[in-house]
């Protein structure tokens, strides 16, 4: 074992945190473990971005076979967003659970896979990669079918053969990579080996078609999206918000692994696959919206919701500019707040009022005013009205998609953007203004209590700030950009 | 020179429609009171603040915003303080007994700041940025009343509103794709070296689609109608007086900066300037609502504004008359309209109606109401010794002139003639609606008693607002000519060669044909035709087929029900792919007959739910525990 073993802390620490919480018995005590436990998680991830850039060799299994943890850009990048976003979550739940059943399975298996997501961020190399993927999939299983319904059962089924099979896809297409890279570890730039690649160029490039679905298969995109508006809607509000919100991204991040560290942006620009994934992207943005448009039940809206922002962010990435990186990462920063704002006020609803189709809202913003506020900005956001932060990441997709090589494709593309968010509208906008501006004259008041009004309105706020002084975010993300469009 | 004031002018609004808000649920007097005197505030600041000044913002919204205080932009926000102190003020007596008032000047304060934004906006993307706040803040005000035509109202607005925003916006993206600026200053040169101006049109053409539909462009004009006629009267002179000129405003930086002096664009805009003046017109004449009339008037006034606004581009460098003219006329008609709409605030308030049939004769016997009437009325119609004529006679004289441009250079006139025409056509109908609407609530006999209540207070301020129309009309060198003179350099306008003999023959000759079509048509056509005579008096009679609109025979089924449904069957066949496959995989798999394999059900899965109280039996979650400390223990040992 070579290296800062510090790495290693964040990964393992939420585990064993889960092992010790299931000796806690009182309930008090079980919320304020969660929630120091995810504090010191937060500051220890913070901590390690912040003072070292160093690298692990954890485990040598073989000469190629290793298990290596590291801290670069983009790694800290990520396992600063999730850890933040899981601590929102936790405080979330810690009430909203009380209304289910199974609690503590519930939050060890939560806590245990931020454990999981840490190590996918830190990840060095392929296989570390792959074995936290595919430790994140099983991990979240649990929280999926936590119901314990049939329906429940069905939808876990369904996530995990959805997973499983688009993860094998990813290790089938390493398997022919590997022969073709200097390096299995993930370098800036790209690890190919343009000798040995010479030639084989077709069969690389239908590898690297194959790991985008494979890979895409997590971040929802299509012919692999169908999981998501099956699982989300059965699980807790709180596991579908990180799945959503989180989760989804372990896919972009694995996507930007393959593409960005092991491909290489030189060698697949300009390529067939660009443009055959490109149009995927533009599908998949396409029917998000419009199922979600369509759809009556709240959480699957979100659902099919998620399905098309999460490809706002692949579009973004296979535009391989930097341009268009920088608004594929703001748009993981942006959708990953909004949408567990909103799947958090549709857990704030369905714990308070039980409801869950849209047809039910009226009036909702009157009941609930505070909730229903944090809903209209998670909404602007999504959208993307400006000031909120959701248009800064349109407004870098747009422009990174207009200005590079595929003058076509990046118009379609463009346009497919603003009918996806004129749809977003039409599915967000009439639940804010039925829920408040509505005939009817008394209502109870259902304001849920402070632990979930809390991260709604801290997270609210920060899409606001953000997306007006998204500068800090920027020169971090086009530091990233700068060691990965070395080449240009 | 950089200053604070300018972003002052638009945040201050906004902070205090949060603090307005607070102090409303408690004292509703003292919001009021409050709120005069924020925007009293603004208008001072706005009249005395001399000299030039810019004010960037880096990095605010990933670009950055900037405004500048100057020329049109001074002007416009004069205005628009002007404006919204007038109807701040005299909301507390309009908006009396209705509910949810406090929300109500909430949005009002949002939206000043908001379209503050918009006029001192110094780069399109600041534009476009507080463009949006605002028809977000201002749908709030239409919604004001809440019942069903009104939130039908206010919804088509939000409709038009978002659906405009976001193809400007993919225009602003076009636009900033091919020329990477966006600044007033820098946009004047940036499609000079365009080669293939064919991109450039598209663009400009995307960019005017969300600006003309704020403006009342015809085509999209159809949310106007309703939006106007439903929201609280003192909203209605917002949207006409200062909101559809941020639209004006968008064109202008299109035609007057972006595609300066571009003749095919120009001309593009004189027919959309012309259908707007004259369907506006036609609408309003059929009109039997006050509030209605004066909406439809609006947008046949904003047909006259982009008909000046086209000439400068078809005018080319010598377009002088056309920049003034166009310009003025946004001024004058912001003027007017807050006038009238005000006096339609007070019919109201007397006779809880707009209808022409209920409301017939209620003025009569008021001559203050009847003169304040009249000096918005003359304004508009474009009488000479009104506001309205100088502009009107402005843009007039611009296709005049350009008529004698091409005679001079032996082309082909009949188009610009006919333009001609039809510009006097529109004039003739403003002065057939108006005389419409004077008749009936001033000359005919009223059928009911009519209250007349009104406040002194009211009085003074319409007072003062009546006095303006009249004033610039009669002393245009000493008012209009500097107004213009301030502004022009907005759109690269020159001066005129010679100073405009207003009151000479040549100009008075436009109006005075206008006025004579008008005549015509009242006599003629209106009191033949729309008005029937009966025992009572006469009866005004809404001859327009209801199914004659655009809105709902063509717009709602496409945007409603066609593309939804055409959208929803390509996403559903294409999200049901990968499953149908899962399926057909299933069935051929999973089949007995042919032998194959049926894998049993699996029990793990199923006894999940009966496990019972105990958290770790034969299950599915115990084995992933029991991995994951497995796990654990192959790390803390490899660690050791």
């Amino acid at each position: 074992m070579v290296g800062n073993k510090w790495l290693l802390f964040p990964v393992l620490f939420p585990m064993a945190a889960a092992m010790i919480f299931l000796f806690l018995k009182k309930e008090k005590q079980q919320q304020i473990y969660i929630f120091v436990s995810m504090l010191i998680e937060i500051s220890s991830v913070i901590w390690i971005c912040i003072t070292n850039k160093a690298s692990l060799q954890f485990w040598q299994i073989d000469k190629n076979i290793n298990i290596m943890l590291q801290t670069d850009g983009i790694s800290c990048f990520f396992a600063c967003l999730i850890s933040g976003i899981w601590l929102f979550a936790s405080v979330f739940s810690l009430e909203y659970m009380k209304h289910e059943k199974n609690t503590k399975r519930f939050f060890c298996f939560f806590m245990m896979t931020l454990g999981a997501l840490m190590g996918l961020s830190f990840s060095g190399n392929f296989m570390t990669m792959y074995l936290f993927y595919e430790m994140m999939t099983l991990l979240t299983l649990p929280l999926v079918i936590h119901s314990g319904t049939a329906q429940a059962m069905q939808a876990g089924y369904k996530y995990l053969g959805y997973s499983i099979f688009g993860a094998g896809l990813g290790l089938a297409g390493f398997f022919f990579l590997s022969q073709y890279c200097k390096e299995t570890a993930f370098v800036p730039g790209g690890t190919l080996a343009m000798e040995s690649a010479a030639g084989n160029e077709t069969l690389l490039l239908i590898v690297f078609l194959l790991m985008m679905i494979g890979f895409g298969c997590k971040a929802g995109m299509w012919p692999l999206h169908g999981w998501l508006p099956t699982a989300h809607p059965v699980a807790p509000s709180p596991a579908s918000a990180v799945l959503s919100g989180v989760i989804t991204k372990a896919g972009v991040l694995a996507i930007i692994r393959v593409g960005y560290y092991l491909f290489g942006a030189e060698f697949i620009k300009g390529t067939w696959t660009q443009q055959v994934i490109l149009c995927f992207c533009i599908f998949t943005i396409f029917m998000g919206s419009m199922l979600a448009y369509k759809e009556k039940l709240l959480k699957k809206r979100f659902a099919y919701s998620t399905v098309s922002q999460v490809c706002y962010v692949l579009f973004g990435l296979m535009l391989f500019s930097p341009v268009g990186f920088c608004g594929a990462l703001l748009q993981i920063v942006f959708h990953a707040i909004s949408k567990n704002i909103l799947f958090f006020t549709a857990g704030a609803v369905i714990y308070k009022t039980g409801k869950e189709a849209v047809s039910q809202l009226k009036g909702i913003g009157k009941e609930m005013p505070i909730v229903m506020l944090c809903f209209t900005m998670a909404a602007l956001s999504l959208i993307g009205i400006p000031p909120a932060g959701g248009f800064i990441s349109k407004w870098f997709l747009a422009e990174g998609a207009l200005a590079g090589e595929l003058f076509l494709l990046g118009l379609i593309g463009t346009v497919v953007l603003m009918v996806s968010a004129l749809l977003t509208a039409g599915y967000l906008l009439p639940i804010v203004s039925k829920g408040f501006f509505t005939k009817q004259s008394e209502f109870e008041k259902k304001e849920p209590c402070f632990l979930m009004t809390a991260p709604l309105c801290v997270l609210s706020i920060l899409v606001m700030v953000l997306g007006m002084f998204p500068g800090g975010l920027l020169d971090s993300i086009t530091k990233i950009s700068n060691t990965l469009f070395a080449f240009v | 020179m950089q200053t604070l004031i300018l972003p002052f002018l638009v945040f201050f609004p906004m902070v205090c429609a949060g603090a307005g808000y607070a102090v409303g649920h408690k004292k509703e007097s003292i919001r009021d009171y409050f709120l005069w005197i924020v925007t009293a505030i603004i208008l001072l600041v706005t009249l005395f603040l001399k000299g030039e000044y810019q004010f960037v913002l880096k990095g605010f919204a990933a670009l950055s915003i900037s405004f500048s205080w100057e020329g049109l932009h001074r002007i416009l926000a004069v205005m628009t303080a002007f404006v919204w102190l007038i109807t701040t003020v005299v909301s507390k007596i309009y908006l009396k007994e209705h509910p949810n008032v406090n929300r109500y000047y909430f949005f009002m304060m949002m939206t000043l700041g908001a379209v503050m934004g918009v006029f001192l906006s110094a780069d399109l993307y600041t534009t476009f940025l507080f463009f949006e706040v605002m028809s977000f803040t201002s749908f709030v005000l239409i919604l004001h009343s809440n019942t069903k035509e009104n939130r039908y109202a206010a919804h088509t607005y939000l409709a038009f509103a978002v659906i405009g925003g976001l193809v400007t916006l993919t225009g602003i993206f076009l636009l900033y794709g091919t020329t990477g600026t966006l600044a007033f200053s820098e946009l004047k040169e940036a499609l000079l070296h365009l080669e293939n101006k064919n991109m450039a049109y598209i663009t400009g053409f995307l960019i005017l689609f969300g600006f003309g539909a704020k403006a009342g462009m015809f085509l999209v004009h159809t949310w106007l109608i309703e939006a106007y006629g439903q929201a609280p009267v003192t909203a209605t002179a917002l949207l006409s007086c200062v909101l559809s000129k941020t639209g004006i405003y968008g064109i202008l930086v299109l035609s007057g900066i972006l595609f300066l002096h571009d003749e095919a664009w120009g001309m593009m805009l004189v027919y959309f300037g012309i259908f707007t003046l004259l369907c506006g017109g036609i609408l309003a004449i059929f009109s039997i609502d006050l509030k209605k009339t004066l909406a439809c008037s609006s947008m046949s006034q904003i047909g006259f504004i982009l008909v000046g606004i086209g000439m400068q581009g078809v005018l080319g460098e010598h377009n002088a008359l056309a920049v003034d003219g166009s310009i003025l006329h946004m001024l004058n008609h912001t003027i007017v309209k807050l006038i009238l709409f005000l006096t339609a605030g007070i019919v109201f308030f007397n006779t809880k109606s707009f209808d022409l049939n209920h409301i017939k004769g209620c003025g009569r016997g008021n001559p203050f109401l009847m003169l304040i009437f009249l000096t918005g009325a003359l304004g508009v119609m474009g009488i000479p010794l009104f506001n309205g004529y100088i502009s009107k006679t402005l843009i007039h004289e611009s296709i005049v002139e350009e008529i004698v441009f091409l005679e001079q250079s032996a082309k082909s006139i009949v188009e610009m003639q006919t333009i001609e025409y039809l510009f006097l056509v529109g004039g003739g109908l403003t002065v057939a609606y108006m005389t419409k609407l004077f008749v009936a609530i001033f000359v005919e006999k009223p059928e009911r008693y009519c209250p007349k209540h009104s406040s002194s207070f009211l009085k003074a301020v319409l007072c003062l607002c009546a006095v303006l129309p009249p004033l610039f009309g009669m002393f245009p060198h000493l008012t209009q000519d500097i107004i213009a003179k301030w502004s022009r350099g907005f759109v690269y306008g020159h001066p005129p060669a010679h100073s405009i003999a207003y009151f000479s023959f040549v100009n008075l000759k436009g109006a005075l044909i206008s006025a004579a079509i008008g005549a015509i048509i009242y006599v003629v056509f209106i009191r033949t035709a729309l008005v029937k005579k009966t025992d009572q008096g006469s009866v005004y009679i809404d001859r327009w087929p209801n199914q004659w609109s655009i809105q709902k025979q063509i717009y709602e089924p496409v945007v409603l029900e066609l593309l939804p449904f055409l959208g929803a069957f390509i996403a559903r066949v294409l999200a049901s792919v990968t499953d149908g496959l899962i399926v057909l995989c299933e069935l051929v798999i999973f089949n007995n007959k042919m032998g194959k394999v049926i894998p049993k059900e699996d029990s793990y899965f199923s006894v999940y739910e009966k496990a019972g109280k105990k958290i770790f039996k034969d299950n599915l979650s115990k084995s992933l525990v029991f991995f994951g400390a497995g796990f654990a223990f192959a790390m803390l040992y490899i660690l050791w």
